[in-house]
């Protein structure tokens, strides 16, 4: 790897300890990759923010950088394992919760950003096509890299404090043009339409793909940005996919040739379909609906104060979002008919990042299949996947009856 | 003695050994492993139940969250953790933490070659795995 005169510098130490041993981990994964040079941004978002995720060792590692040194660029901060106002009120446990804060406060220290959430991209940071960034949260890289174009890959929690540190990434993987082309080619073949349904194409498609590249082509309807949230999130939940085409649709692929060669496409039809809801498919006593993960956008918080206006809930329905989405639920009076429902907005956090419930949950409902994947190891339940409109009626009647 | 040598390419530096734990599924070591007690927790995963200490861990590749960074070095920091991570392709969020870690780590390994119970030398340094099989002649001693 050739390392500029300055880089070279931080590399020996001449910019103290925590800019050298960043400098190593970044060497250290360049050199694994073949990068030739180092790379500069001016944008991380940082995750193994939540105490679930980091652990003592993690809290001690940033803990440890606190001390010695500041982020040398803007880091926004991903969601984190408490509702960092309302802990107390929903429940958390105290021990978890003061651990979680002493992680902030060491963010905090060197200057990150308190987004805790899992759609930076809705609170402002919103890389432009073809920016080099260093980002985590497999469904916000997902999203970053197809969606705007951008360009970061799978960064862990001690990368993504590195690449704040010095403002740098080594050049390889979906930083260079030759490793943003499709592999595998899918041909949707069935009209989509609601974030579940985009969310059980992105399953389907992650576990084929694995770390590689799908392109989707036939998709008719232009899809909305939460439905590219959800697919987002799907994909790289049944796989570690951290980019995708959509031909037509997304800034990199404006015909399928422009990114795939020739090759035989995959299915996804009615069949393929069923057999992904089929995974996650559920009846009887529902105790838990949640929607937002990844976190709600304002419109999908509208949507579910509409169809809770005026009843009540059995279940706990949790609708997770950011702080700053919240803001605005108050200021358009949805946070206050989703009160009065018996249901709960709430911020920073999700069921995949925060301490088990100590509620002992044993059905979950979620229109994410991200979540729906993650919940029955994380939480010990069982999942199922469905749309929005049959959360909100599962939670009402505390009962789903297992219709697709 | 019956040691087969399979040349990779190291990803991070130092020697360990041990016992195998092989699986032919994707890890996600957020979601799929509990940090504190080691126990691989994900449903239906080719490997639920089993506990990760001492061993090296034989997997194609990652997938999920980028959580598993931390989740990786957590495990090994309580005690509970791999001693070595052998893959297919080498995905970077694990790699990152086998870096924290100090976790020899060699990927672009036929792990068809590794079964579970083998006995197992992670070569960082030099890319190198070498597996000794569990010889059936020895089991009595």
């Amino acid at each position: 790897m050739i390392l500029t005169d300055e880089e070279k510098r931080m590399l020996d130490g001449q910019y103290g300890d925590l800019v050298r041993k960043s400098m190593k981990i970044l060497v250290a994964l360049g050199e694994i990759y073949g990068a030739e040079k180092m790379l500069d941004i001016n944008n991380v978002h940082s995750p193994g923010v939540s105490y679930r995720v980091a652990g003592d060792a993690g809290l001690n590692f940033v803990k440890d950088a606190s001390v010695a040194g500041r982020f040398e660029v803007p880091v926004t901060l991903n969601t984190i394992g408490i509702d960092s106002e309302n802990w107390e009120e929903l429940g958390f446990p105290r021990c978890f919760a003061l651990k979680q804060l002493e992680l902030l406060q060491a963010y905090h220290t060197m200057g990150a950003i308190s987004t805790y959430t899992c759609t930076p991209y809705l609170v402002g940071n919103i890389p432009l096509r073809g920016e080099h960034v260093a980002w985590g949260e497999s469904s916000a890289i997902a999203f970053v890299n197809s969606v705007l174009g951008a360009r970061t890959n799978r960064e862990g929690g001690p990368s993504a404090l590195a690449a704040g540190i010095t403002g740098k990434v080594p050049a390889y993987g979906y930083h260079l043009d030759e490793n943003r082309k499709g592999k595998y080619l899918f041909k949707v073949d069935i009209d989509l339409k609601t974030d579940r349904d985009f969310a059980v194409l992105g399953y389907f498609a992650g576990k084929i793909a694995g770390t590689d590249v799908p392109v989707f082509e036939g998709i008719k309807r232009r899809p909305t940005l939460e439905n590219l949230k959800a697919l987002s999130a799907a994909v790289a939940s049944s796989g570690a996919v951290a980019l995708y085409h959509i031909v037509g649709v997304t800034p990199e692929a404006p015909t399928t040739e422009a990114v795939i060669g020739k090759q035989e496409p995959i299915r996804f039809g009615k069949k393929e379909y069923e057999e992904v809801v089929a995974k996650f498919s559920l009846e009887g006593d529902i105790d838990f609906v949640v929607t937002g993960c990844p976190h709600c956008s304002i419109n999908e918080v509208r949507r579910v104060a509409q169809l809770l206006a005026g009843k009540k809930v059995k279940a706990d329905f949790w609708i997770c979002t950011s702080r700053q989405v919240k803001t605005l639920a108050d200021k358009m009076g949805y946070t206050e008919i989703i009160r009065e429902a018996g249901a709960q907005i709430v911020c920073d956090t999700c069921p995949v990042l925060a301490p088990t419930s100590s509620k002992g949950y044993k059905k979950l409902v979620t229109n994410s299949a991200k979540l729906a994947h993650y919940a029955p190891g994380l939480w010990n339940l069982k999942t199922g996947l469905i749309e929005i409109e049959d959360c909100v009626e599962a939670a009402i009647k505390g009962y789903w009856g297992g219709k697709v | 003695m019956n040691t087969k040598v399979i040349k990779g390419r190291k990803i991070v530096e130092g020697i360990a050994e041990g016992e195998a734990l092989v699986t032919k599924e994707p890890i996600s070591f957020m979601g799929s492993i509990n940090p504190k007690t080691g126990y691989v927790i994900e449903r239906g995963h080719e490997i639920e139940g089993q506990c990760l200490k001492g061993k090296v861990l034989v997997f194609p590749r990652a997938k999920g969250s980028t959580g598993g960074s931390y989740m990786l070095y957590d495990v090994v920091k309580n005690g509970v953790g791999p001693v070595g991570i052998v893959n297919v392709e080498a995905d970077s969020v694990v790699v990152i933490g086998a870096i924290v870690a100090d976790l020899p780590m060699v990927d672009k390994i036929d792990i068809g070659e590794i079964e579970t119970g083998d006995y197992v030398v992670v070569d960082g340094n030099n890319g190198v795995v070498k597996v000794q099989k569990r010889d059936n002649d020895t089991m009595g001693d």
